[in-house]
């Protein structure tokens, strides 16, 4: 179905300034930018719909397809890096078999990375739907995944 | 409202706390805390509470830094200090409040320290702990400490009374204050603050900004998190000084997104403040006029960078732009604008309530107070910290720090994040200020500090970064977007082996241009990461270009997998162990034997650097690789398998080899299969070396090395014993038999000598004079008590074999240092510890007591382990006065030994090193004469097995060039097993309950006054389970992906 934001923007500032509060704003309403939701933007502050898809997909925090049920992301910071984020990452990889910045075909997964959530001290750490997990080891990771698979 | 009112109320809110009646429980619910489980611990804690009665106040606080304990849990009881309490549990939160707040003990055993006046007996005290303990918290001086949710707890501590007065003082009266601290922007540039401010104040604008840089982008930094999460208010009181000293009335926190418990304290701190008129119109009463907008970062490196942010706050994509005009001049819609970074805000208030004296006092010449930095890598002591500007690395490192996790070897700290550099050990002694981390190719930063150990391959660090800072390039300068990715390419060509010498001079030169020509700060500073490692690691990319070497076993495609890699031999351990696995056991045999001439030796004593490097005992147990060997060997012993030998068609060149050890006898095994006439001479009655003349038979029985040599002789290679170089035989004497070339192998006999008073006296033995004899079936008298001095194999060997001998009744092995530097095995030390053998720790001998010639004793000092060197060790130091005295019949010493090459001499033309070491060439082992090659313990010293077995081998490829008139130089080659046996499949219950076997051995009983084997080998059952645990790493690289593919086809 078609999603619209007339409605909803007309809360937000009009300010070609406040176009990324918007677009977080709508993201957070809506779970993701699309294509239409781009256009009702780009209607309510007057400017071109690529001006908005540019500035959307400039930043890493704006997403374009519907997300997943469980949202695993991985920190690849330096540190976790140093401690074996890259195969923290690898594991999720291989056991949901797909790659990073994509979702499992039934929809329950999507995998992402991140470049650092401040956890430093306790890497390499993983966001499991906005929780943040430390101290991960492939054991841990492939524990995570059965639980929240088995859990409807 | 007036401020005094404000204090007094909040002085009020603050005292039901700092002088409750009840007892009050703090727990640290920052980010880290709350990762580590603060949340359902303070679930817990009302819990436990509430079924025991009692009432208490819980209270979250912020962030202490001691990320690494926690969650921490802190407990006061009225009239008592309080009491920190690290890696709480439940059951930990159940003890506590039974024992302590019901009954009266106060658990040391699982606290940190005590902060308060009152000492409590057991506890040491917190701000004594080696973390904290060389600290000056300034801008954390709150954090932990107050509730920072409550702007009353801010209040009631100082807080805004540095606003109030600032207002009091004219704009350039504080301008003047933070000039005189010395305060510079730490974001990383170092700018002076007060400079920038005076910019901005210049200018005539109605509109002026002042922005809060809160977007902390660099991974591994976390201290402006930190003091959002821990003490929002100081933050935020520095941004009205700011404002109120460059003339502004609006300001904006520009923080990230991936923050949300620094935002959503952020803006309880705002809403605070609007209840006491702190921000908005007339504050204070003052005039002054004031907002404070959040403006939510939505994930973008580049924004760091004060032009780019300033697009950004604008809504547009976060492009940077050319400076000048600098921000100051022209910034957010063009109106004046100072950008400063959160600490350096969070600041603010201190240097104008306490002067600028008081801040400046702290720090070096031109980098004044403290700096807060993040801890994090391979330390072991984690977190957040601030010290004095000055401070050395090293300091930070091993004092604060604690050194590096799991006692691994230091390489390198990354300071700065992408922007930085990495530092090798020899820069631990720098002073951290702004010049000298830039002096050294690094910068300040933000104060990401990250540490990197052994397990770090410094070519796929600067590859991280560079993939990283690639991948947050904006995309609007060409020498950032295209020449970053260039870079990277190259170093994804070094990585996959395929590097050429060339691709070093192309990143430098890239490097350089990138740094000149970008636009901004993140390009111009991208390549540091890799300019730094190439400038102090270049070693480590030579070895991957050149040598197909990756020591960190990191890099997939030039590793494979990290046993094979790491073994001296390249043994293809993922093969057999796979076809161990499926049950295949003789053709694991052959792809044993096919690198390994000595097999079921190396079943025994090799110290299978493969097992330490596993990637299964990362988090877990090491695959038992030497103990499927060893099955795999006395299988083909038992069962009478002889090992595949092809020999080539015969050539007529003669090789002589000197000394039947296993340099030698790998190195005539090898010779012999390329179909050379190989003849080796030993000067003892037999051949092994080491392994039949020292080592002990109850770890390698002489039985299992005939079974290895008799695959030798059946190659065709001859051995003559009791033939001495230099009496029997010369080296041009052989070369006139017709030899073509000799290979010199004579290994490291000769012990070295103590160096204390006495030590000729009659009883004090050498202890592989003592081993030869005992292997050789000769009896010595040895008494009762005997002393052993060393820590390494030839120690522990010498202890066990004395304590074997009917008329001991202790042994007692004097060692220098500690445990963790025993270089022997652990195994060993721990039979040796098993047997009864008495282990003093931290002892030096100083003198060899004597009665009329006789050793009757030893004086010993004992030592403590005192500064650290540069290796990163703590070096032994005595200790006065700590002089004690043994009584001993025998002394044995094995603190090493070293070649003797007295059968060399001048004439023979062969370079002899300064501890008389035949000197060849570390790559092809020839010596300074022609046709003379030299390898194994006798050119490098005391080494171990497989690496004697490597030299041979080695030496054998460099002959045979030699001998084929072909230029000598190493060949290498990218590791990869010969064949991918397909993977076993685990069954859910074998996965959950594969565990590593212990080794099976004799009891302690049974070993008394013989000689019998101590380890007993696995049985089949056992070492197929074992096999079949093993992660099979080889099939991750490009080729062993695809041998699945073809397998599945």
């Amino acid at each position: 179905m078609e999603q619209s934001a007339t409605d909803f923007l007309t809360q937000c500032s009009k300010k070609r300034s406040g176009l990324i509060a918007i677009l977080q704003k709508v993201q957070n309403k809506y779970g993701y930018i699309s294509k239409s939701l781009v256009s009702d933007i780009a209607k309510y502050l007057g400017v071109s719909e690529a001006e908005v898809f540019g500035v959307a997909t400039f930043y890493t925090q704006f997403r374009f397809t519907r997300p997943a049920k469980h949202n695993i992301t991985v920190c690849l910071g330096t540190a976790c890096y140093v401690r074996g984020g890259a195969k923290i990452l690898e594991t999720f990889e291989q056991e949901l078999n797909i790659k990073i910045g994509e979702k499992t075909k039934d929809y329950n997964f999507e995998l992402e990375r991140v470049a650092c959530v401040g956890c430093c001290a306790l890497s390499p750490v993983v966001v499991v739907d906005k929780t943040v997990q430390t101290k991960m080891t492939s054991t841990k990771a492939t524990n995570f995944l059965k639980n929240l698979k088995t859990e409807k | 409202m007036d401020f005094e009112k404000i204090r007094q109320t909040a002085t009020m809110e603050w005292d039901i706390f700092a002088n409750s009646k009840k007892p009050v429980i703090l727990v640290g619910a920052g980010t880290c805390g709350r990762a580590a489980g603060a949340l359902s611990l303070i679930d817990n804690i009302k819990q436990e509470l509430q079924s025991n009665g009692i009432d208490a106040i819980v209270m979250q606080v912020g962030c202490i830094g001691l990320c690494y304990l926690e969650p921490l849990v802190d407990i006061i009881k009225p009239g008592q200090s309080r009491i920190s309490y690290g890696r709480v549990t439940p059951e930990i939160v159940a003890t506590l409040i039974k024992n302590y707040l019901v009954n009266d003990d106060p658990c040391p055993e699982f606290a940190i320290g005590s902060i308060g006046e009152k000492n409590i007996p057991g506890i040491p005290l917190f701000f004594e702990h080696p973390m904290l303990k060389s600290q000056v918290r300034i801008v954390l001086r709150k954090c932990g400490f107050i509730d920072p949710e409550n702007i009353n707890h801010y209040i009631a501590n100082d807080g805004y009374s540095a606003l109030s007065k600032a207002l009091k003082m004219s704009p350039d009266d504080v301008i003047a204050e933070v000039k005189s601290a010395g305060l510079r922007g730490r974001g990383g540039s170092g700018f002076l603050t007060a400079n920038k401010w005076n910019i901005c104040r210049k200018q005539i604008s109605k509109e002026k900004y002042i922005i809060c840089n809160a977007d902390e982008g660099d991974p591994g930094a976390f201290m402006n998190r930190a003091l959002w999460e821990s003490d929002p208010h100081s933050v935020l009181e520095g941004i009205l000084i700011a404002g109120y000293a460059i003339g502004a009335n609006m300001g904006y926190v520009y923080i990230r997104a991936e923050y949300p418990l620094a935002i959503e304290r952020l803006k309880i701190g705002l809403k605070q403040m609007q209840e006491y008129n702190l921000i908005g119109e007339n504050i204070l009463g003052s005039g002054f006029n004031f907002d404070i907008n959040i403006k939510e970062g939505a994930g973008a490196f580049v924004c760091g960078e004060e032009t780019a942010l300033i697009a950004s706050l604008e809504g547009k994509r976060g492009m940077p732009r050319a400076r000048p005009p600098y921000p100051a001049v022209s910034g957010l819609y063009n109106k004046p604008t100072v950008i400063n970074n959160v600490e350096t805000l969070g600041t603010i208030p201190y240097v104008i309530l306490k002067g600028a004296e008081n801040y400046s006092k702290y720090g070096t010449k031109t980098s004044k107070g403290t700096k807060t930095f993040a801890l994090a890598g391979k330390m072991k002591r984690t977190g957040l910290i601030e010290v004095p500007m000055g401070m050395t690395l090293k300091e930070i490192v091993y004092d604060i720090g604690g050194g590096i996790l799991d006692d691994k070897a230091f390489k390198g700290i990354q300071t700065g994040g992408p922007s930085g550099g990495c530092l090798p050990e020899s820069c631990l002694t720098l002073p951290i200020d702004y010049e000298s981390l830039k002096e050294a190719g690094s910068i300040m930063g933000s104060g990401g500090m990250i540490v990197m150990d052994e397990n770090n391959c410094m070519v796929d660090i600067a590859h991280y970064f560079l993939d990283f800072t690639q991948a947050e390039s904006c995309g609007k300068c060409v020498p950032c977007r295209v020449g970053i990715k260039e870079m990277l390419k190259i170093l994804d060509k070094i990585k996959t082996g395929m590097g050429t010498m060339e691709d070093i001079d192309k990143l430098e030169e890239l490097a350089h241009t990138i740094k000149s020509t970008a636009l901004c700060g993140l390009g111009q500073t991208a390549p540091n990461p890799a300019l730094s490692t190439l400038k102090y690691f270049r070693e480590e990319y030579i070895n991957h270009i050149k040598n197909k070497r990756c020591e960190a076993l990191v890099c997939k495609e030039i590793i494979s997998s990290p046993c094979q890699h790491t073994c001296p031999i390249d043994t293809e351990a993922p093969a057999y162990i796979a076809l161990v696995a499926q049950g295949k056991i003789k053709e694991a045999f052959d792809i044993i034997h096919k690198d390994n001439p000595l097999p079921s030796v190396c079943g025994r004593v090799c110290h299978h650097p493969c097992e330490v490097k596993c990637k299964a005992g990362d988090g877990g147990e090491p695959i038992a690789i030497r103990g499927i060997k060893r099955f795999v060997t006395d299988y083909a012993m038992k069962s009478g398998l002889k090992p595949k030998i092809s020999l080539k068609k015969n050539k007529s060149q003669k090789v002589a080899i000197i000394g039947a050890g296993p340099t030698g006898l790998s190195c005539g095994y090898y010779l012999r299969l390329e179909g050379y006439d190989v003849t080796i001479y030993e000067a003892l009655p037999i051949a092994g070396g080491m392994l039949t003349s020292v080592i002990p038979e109850y770890r390698l029985p002489r039985k299992v090395f005939e079974f290895d040599i008799e695959a030798i002789k059946s190659a065709g290679v001859e051995i003559q014993t009791n033939v001495k170089l230099g009496k029997d035989i010369t080296i041009d004497g052989l070369l006139a038999q017709g030899y073509k070339a000799i290979f010199i192998a004579t290994g490291s006999h000769k012990s070295i000598k103590l160096r204390i008073p006495g030590e000729d006296a009659e009883g004090v033995i050498d202890s592989l004079e003592f081993l030869k004899s005992i292997n050789s079936g000769k009896k010595i008298k040895t008494g009762k008590r005997i002393g052993v001095i060393g820590g390494g194999n030839s120690a522990i060997d010498a202890a066990r074999v004395a304590n074997r001998l009917p008329d001991t009744e202790k042994v007692t092995i004097i060692y220098r240092r500690t445990i963790a530097e025993m270089p022997a095995f652990k195994e060993e030390i721990e039979s040796a510890i098993e047997e009864g053998i008495e282990i003093k720790y931290l002892t030096a001998p100083t003198r060899v007591i004597t009665q009329k010639g006789k050793l009757a004793g030893i004086s010993c000092i004992k030592m403590e382990l005192g500064d650290i060197d540069n290796s990163g060790r703590r070096r032994p130091v005595k200790i006065k006065g700590s002089q004690f005295k043994m009584e001993l019949d025998t002394l044995l010493t094995a603190i090493s030994e070293q070649p003797d090459t007295s059968y060399i001499n001048k004439k023979d033309n062969i370079h002899i090193g300064e501890w008389s070491n035949v000197i060849a060439d570390k790559e092809v082992l020839i010596t300074s004469r022609d046709g003379i090659f030299a390898g194994g313990d006798v050119v490098t010293g005391p080494a171990t097995v497989v690496e004697a077995i490597s030299a041979g081998k080695r030496a054998a490829k460099s002959i045979d060039k030699y001998l084929r008139g072909e230029s000598l130089t190493g060949e290498y080659k990218v590791t990869r097993p010969s064949i991918y046996p397909k993977p076993v499949e685990l069954s859910e219950t074998e996965i959950t309950e594969a565990k590593r076997p212990a080794m099976p051995l004799l009891s302690v009983k049974d070993r008394n006054n013989n000689f019998k084997e101590v380890s007993l080998g696995f049985t089949k059952d056992v070492i197929i389970k074992e096999a079949r645990r093993c992660l099979r790493c080889d099939l991750e690289t490009e080729d062993g992906k695809k041998s699945i593919e073809k397998k599945n086809d």
